[in-house]
């Protein structure tokens, strides 16, 4: 059997191994788990042979399974990420009840996923669509928070997106007469204005809504945040990816093809508006995972902006940073789970002062927030670099000034969040608080040193990015191990950086331990004097509310229109409408028998209108 | 061979002997059904799959040779139809075997009436002869009066009396269209009536098809001809609801396909028959959305199918009888899955409401799995049955080139996925209610809808199990000239 098939079956084995185990006992469940952690990504990266193919008809339509570059860079991102999370949610759902459907639905994602990066065809990738959607919908109500309103907002958006496609699908169908994605491509050059313009924007919809663009984001805050956050890391890290993978070939394909570059272009535009909005939404909120929720959005918005300016480099500042993000993001939403685990909140105006009692969380955070700000030496620099200079290039100014708007406010969410949770005074509420269990703290841990290496090597990241772009129509795209140039000649060594910054590190930590070291003592946060006030224990002392005040209030008007308030009123509308319909059904039996005469005279009297004699 | 006389003869003669059943041995009343539907089930496979291609066996009722006698038909078409049927109404009598809330007499009832209204939907399927169809019709109709009045309430008699009324409507209006239809032609035989008809006047031809429309629609749940239809489905047993939706639906359906396809030669009727089944789409699921009971909301998603399938038949494409050949499959299985599940999870709530069944999940983990099961299946998620039923309709309505249909059977199913996922999230996702009791489901009824979940996932995964018998079945349906040829060898459409 092909290893394509077999890497299916192992997932879909693991899903079902993981469900039985856990209903017999928790231990028996847990090894199942942590075997599927440990064998799906050893199977993938030793078994999985790339360039095979398998081609098989159902109910009458050719499918076909078969890994291509691009794919392949996207499941690196799965393959690297779910499992670490697997092993993290060992860990977080310890005492949690129901995990056997947690770690199915879980394991299904991952096989949706995977089968959508190996789709090529329609069929396929839809079916695979549709089974990561419904198991990851079972996950962000798995906690029963807002199973109405979240639950049902994210499905609702998740069908109206996959169902866009699905109506694309079947036009290209009726087209070319194939479900083949390459047909489709090689075919779109010689389709009416009308079925270029249907088909494109529909699958564009459908991908950009996996990637939570605006307008149809607003499924993503409360689906991101009501998720276990074992799961969210993943969910912000890879899932939303699939998003990102499908408009990378949607758009390179298509709109290169057929010379609709417009598309693209109003696409990098959603992307930058969201990158900004997104980022100011990020700054207001006040629970840990909203923020990272929002964060999300916006990081999404720069990849979709990258993706959608269509060139060469700016394409792949985009994928780089999809790949950062997915570490990034990844560390940041386990770190939020570990803080809400141990602290029993991530509520940034309640809990403070973690830093000496989860020091390695705190670390796992710091390096992930470096590389999210996209400062040097962490590996958020480089894509930055990269995506300045592709739009620079392209002459869009306006789009630079807003993604370096966003990612300077993005500094004030970065801030808040380490402040909030890490430092500050330390509470007497907070004292037993201790470091999360080693099943969490490595999978964080190993993602930060990922992030680290990316910092002085992007080339390990480049090298993947280089060979997935050669399937989008990109051949020989330059790159260097850790050196960055740009058009204008300049270049930059990574290593040089991070040498220099490591070095001005060490001796400030050297003058510092040699300077302090006789005098040191240990003060509590509380310790201080102010104007000849005691401070007592209880009393407050941290800045945690209200945080940007300030900033709040001028962007208050900008923010007040929240798109999701559009949403309900037009849902409320629509039930009202739905309301009316359902008094056509009275429950009377002679209304019901009335309309059937009346059914019946109105048919004779048109009947010669339908039938045409 | 076996003879499709069988089909209907022995549960028609079972149903009338069943009382004297009783007075012999009592546990036989619940046992005889049994063996009944599952001869019937056995012998129409055994017959369905030993079927030459293209060569239906015909029976000719007390020798006399049509157009003169009558007839049956079984070919690869109505055969398909009355497998399916047998195969449920089977089920259904494992599920229901024993009916512990109603003691034997009055399954004594259940069992008669349930015979009668499977009976008669096979003699609708099977039959050559239009007033014989009535005849067939009104034998399940007025069985399922009495299914549908089972319980004795005031509700459910409301319920009956309304089915009542609107079925007595549609009996009229099919027996006028019969008698036009004789004054015309002069034969009850369809095939005959088949090559008659390019001959009648068309404004007469009109007025019958409009009846036949009418009083077909009425048994096929049809907008605006429908308001029995949630009374019925939600006072009725739950498995008479079941196979209401699998069995009595269906035989209204096929009665409207046979006709149209076959029997009267009116392309006017299809695009009548499209804007008729977007309409009970658009009403049905949008009802549905506002429901707070369970049997109600999956009356009115029964109707959304039925909408469905209807739309499938209008296009008169072999595509579309393809596609409509699947959602029937997919609605008698997943619909009966449904509503044998919602027949459990309701058992002990005093109003069925959806409400009364938050963290279901929990106390009856098997019933709900199933329904969540059917739920993720009538909706279209992959890799269930629902999916590929979808997927065939949707790509026949592309071929059509009807794209605003597209969208508009896309946005519907939006809202289906709504309702359904709101009850799925009280199953699972809410704390229960302090004092709730249940129903544990019995042996039986699990062995029933395991086996329809089986059915499920294995088509989900395989569809190919069942493509090469709808696709058959589809060409027969286009192939007038034949079924007129092996009805009546001696005449032949010119």
């Amino acid at each position: 059997m092909s290893s394509l098939v077999i890497l299916i079956l192992i997932i879909a084995g693991f899903a079902l191994l993981s469900y039985f185990g856990h209903s017999i006992n928790k231990t028996a469940g847990n090894i199942a788990v942590f075997a599927a952690a440990v064998l799906i990504p050893l199977y993938w990266f030793t078994r999985v042979d790339f360039s095979e193919t398998v081609s098989f008809t159902i109910s009458g339509f050719q499918m076909e399974l078969g890994y291509n570059m691009y794919g392949k860079l996207f499941s690196l991102i799965v393959m690297i990420l779910s499992p670490l999370a697997l092993i993290y949610a060992l860990g977080y759902m310890k005492d949690s009840k129901r995990t056997g459907t947690f770690y199915f639905s879980f394991l299904f994602s991952i096989l949706g996923m995977t089968g959508i990066l190996m789709s090529r065809d329609f069929i396929s990738l839809f079916i695979f669509w549709e089974i990561m959607t419904w198991s990851s919908y079972l996950l962000v109500i798995f906690l029963g928070k807002d199973v109405e309103k979240t639950g049902i907002r994210y499905m609702v958006f998740s069908a109206l997106g996959a169902y866009a496609m699905f109506m694309a699908i079947v036009i290209i169908h009726r087209n070319t007469g194939s479900m083949m994605l390459n047909d489709y491509f090689n075919a779109f050059g010689n389709f009416s204005t009308g079925t270029k313009f249907l088909t494109g924007i529909l699958l564009m919809f459908g991908f950009a809504l996996k990637s939570a663009v605006m307008p149809v984001h607003v499924w993503a805050p409360g689906a991101y945040s009501n998720t276990p956050m074992a799961y969210t890391s993943v969910f912000s890290g890879a899932l939303s990816k699939m998003g990102v993978y499908g408009l990378g070939f949607v758009v390179i394909n298509l709109f290169a093809h057929a010379n609709l570059h417009f598309a693209g272009t109003i696409l990098a535009w959603l992307g930058a508006v969201t990158a900004v909005l997104a980022t100011f939404s990020a700054i207001f909120q006040d629970d840990a995972k909203k923020l990272l929720a929002y964060s999300s959005i916006a990081q999404l918005g720069y990849i979709v902006t990258g993706i959608g300016i269509g060139t060469e480099l700016s394409i792949f500042a985009g994928l780089y940073l999809a790949v950062l993000h997915a570490a990034f993001k990844g560390v940041l939403f386990m770190a939020a789970g570990a803080v809400e685990r141990q602290a029993g909140s991530t509520d940034m105006t309640e809990v403070t002062g973690l830093i000496r009692k989860m020091p390695l969380t705190f670390f796992a955070s710091l390096v992930a927030i470096i590389a999210l700000a996209g400062v040097p030496p962490l590996g958020g620099f480089v894509g930055k670099w990269m995506l300045y200079e592709s739009l620079i290039n392209n002459g869009n100014f306006l789009m630079v000034i807003m993604i370096f708007l966003s990612s300077t406010a993005a500094f004030l969410y970065s801030y808040k969040f380490l402040f909030g949770l890490f430092l500050g005074q330390e509470e007497p509420e907070f004292e037993n608080v201790k470091e999360a269990s080693p099943l969490m703290t490595i999978p964080m841990l190993l993602l930060s040193v990922f992030l680290m290496i990316t910092g002085s090597f992007p080339g390990i990241v480049f090298k993947y990015i280089a060979e997935g772009m050669t399937d989008l129509g990109f051949h020989d795209v330059n790159w260097q191990m850790s050196v960055l140039t740009n058009a204008w000649g300049d270049s930059v060594n990574l290593q040089h950086v991070t040498l220099s910054i490591g070095v001005v590190f060490v001796v400030f930590l050297i003058f510092l331990t040699w300077k302090g070291y006789k005098k040191t003592y240990y003060v509590s946060t509380k310790d201080i004097s102010s104007s000849g006030e005691v401070i007592k224990p209880e009393d407050n002392m941290t800045y945690s509310t209200d945080f940007y005040k300030p900033f709040e209030r001028v962007l208050h008007p900008i923010l007040k229109r929240k798109i999701e308030k559009y949403y309900d009123e037009f849902g409320e509308g629509i039930g009202a409408l739905f309301d009316f319909m359902r008094r056509i059904y009275t429950g009377n039996g002679q209304t019901y028998a009335f309309y059937v005469i009346v059914f019946l005279v109105i048919l004779l009297v048109f009947s010669k209108n339908i039938f045409g004699y | 061979m076996t003879d499709p006389v069988y089909f209907i003869a022995i549960p028609l003669l079972t149903a009338f002997l069943l009382p004297l059943f009783g007075k012999i041995y009592k546990p036989l009343i619940g046992i005889i059904p049994g063996l009944v539907f599952a001869f019937t089930a056995y012998i129409s496979f055994d017959l369905y799959f030993n079927l030459e291609p293209g060569k239906p066996v015909i029976v000719q009722m007390a020798g006399w040779a049509p157009p003169w006698g009558i007839n049956l038909v079984f070919g690869e078409f109505s055969g398909l139809i009355v497998s399916l049927i047998t195969f449920l109404a089977f089920l259904v009598w494992v599920y229901s075997y024993n009916f512990k809330k109603v003691g034997f007499d009055n399954s004594k009832k259940y069992f008669t009436l349930l015979m009668l209204m499977v009976a008669g939907s096979i003699g609708v399927v099977l039959t050559g002869d239009i007033f014989n169809m009535f005849v067939f019709l009104e034998i399940t109709a007025i069985s399922s009066y009495g299914l549908t009045a089972f319980y004795k309430g005031r509700d459910s008699a409301e319920a009956a009396f309304k089915f009542l009324l609107i079925g007595s409507l549609s009996s009229t209006f099919i027996l006028l269209a019969i008698l036009l239809l004789y004054k015309q032609t002069g034969t009850l035989n369809m095939a005959e009536i088949a090559i008659k008809s390019q001959a009648i006047d068309p404004k007469i031809k009109s007025i019958i098809a409009i009846l036949f429309f009418v009083g077909f629609g009425i048994e096929a749940e049809m907008f605006p001809l429908n308001g029995w239809v949630p009374d019925a489905y939600s006072q009725a047993p739950g498995p008479v609801a079941a196979s209401f939706a699998s069995i009595l639906a269906k035989s209204g359906i096929y009665a409207l396909i046979r006709v149209f396809y076959t029997v009267l030669d009116v392309e006017g009727i299809f695009n009548l028959l499209l804007t008729a089944g977007l309409l009970t789409i658009i009403f049905a699921e949008f009802t549905a959305m506002r429901q707070t009971r369970l049997r109600r909301m999956l009356a009115y998603s029964s109707i959304g199918q039925m909408g469905l399938i209807m739309v499938a038949f209008s296009f008169n494409t072999k595509a579309g009888v393809f596609a409509g050949l699947f959602l029937m499959f997919n609605h008698a299985v997943i619909k009966t899955l449904l509503f044998l599940a919602s027949g459990f999870l309701t058992y002990s709530t005093k109003q069925k409401k959806i409400r009364d069944l938050d963290g279901f999940g929990k106390i009856m983990p098997f019933t709900s799995l199933m329904f969540g099961l059917g739920a993720f299946a009538i909706v279209g998620l992959p890799p269930f049955s629902g999916f590929w039923g979808k997927l065939n309709m949707l790509t026949a309505t592309a071929d059509s080139n009807l794209y605003l249909v597209i969208a508009l059977i896309l946005v519907v199913a939006v809202v289906e996925i709504i309702y359904y996922f709101k009850v799925i999230g009280r199953l699972y996702f809410r704390e229960r209610h302090e004092d709730v009791n249940i129903q544990k489901p019995t042996w039986n009824a699990v062995l029933a809808m395991s086996i329809l979940a089986l059915v499920i996932i294995g088509v989900g995964l395989y569809p190919d199990f069942i493509t090469d018998y709808l696709a058959k079945a589809t060409n027969e349906l286009f192939d007038k000239a034949g079924y007129i040829k092996h009805v009546l060898p001696s005449l032949s459409l010119n």
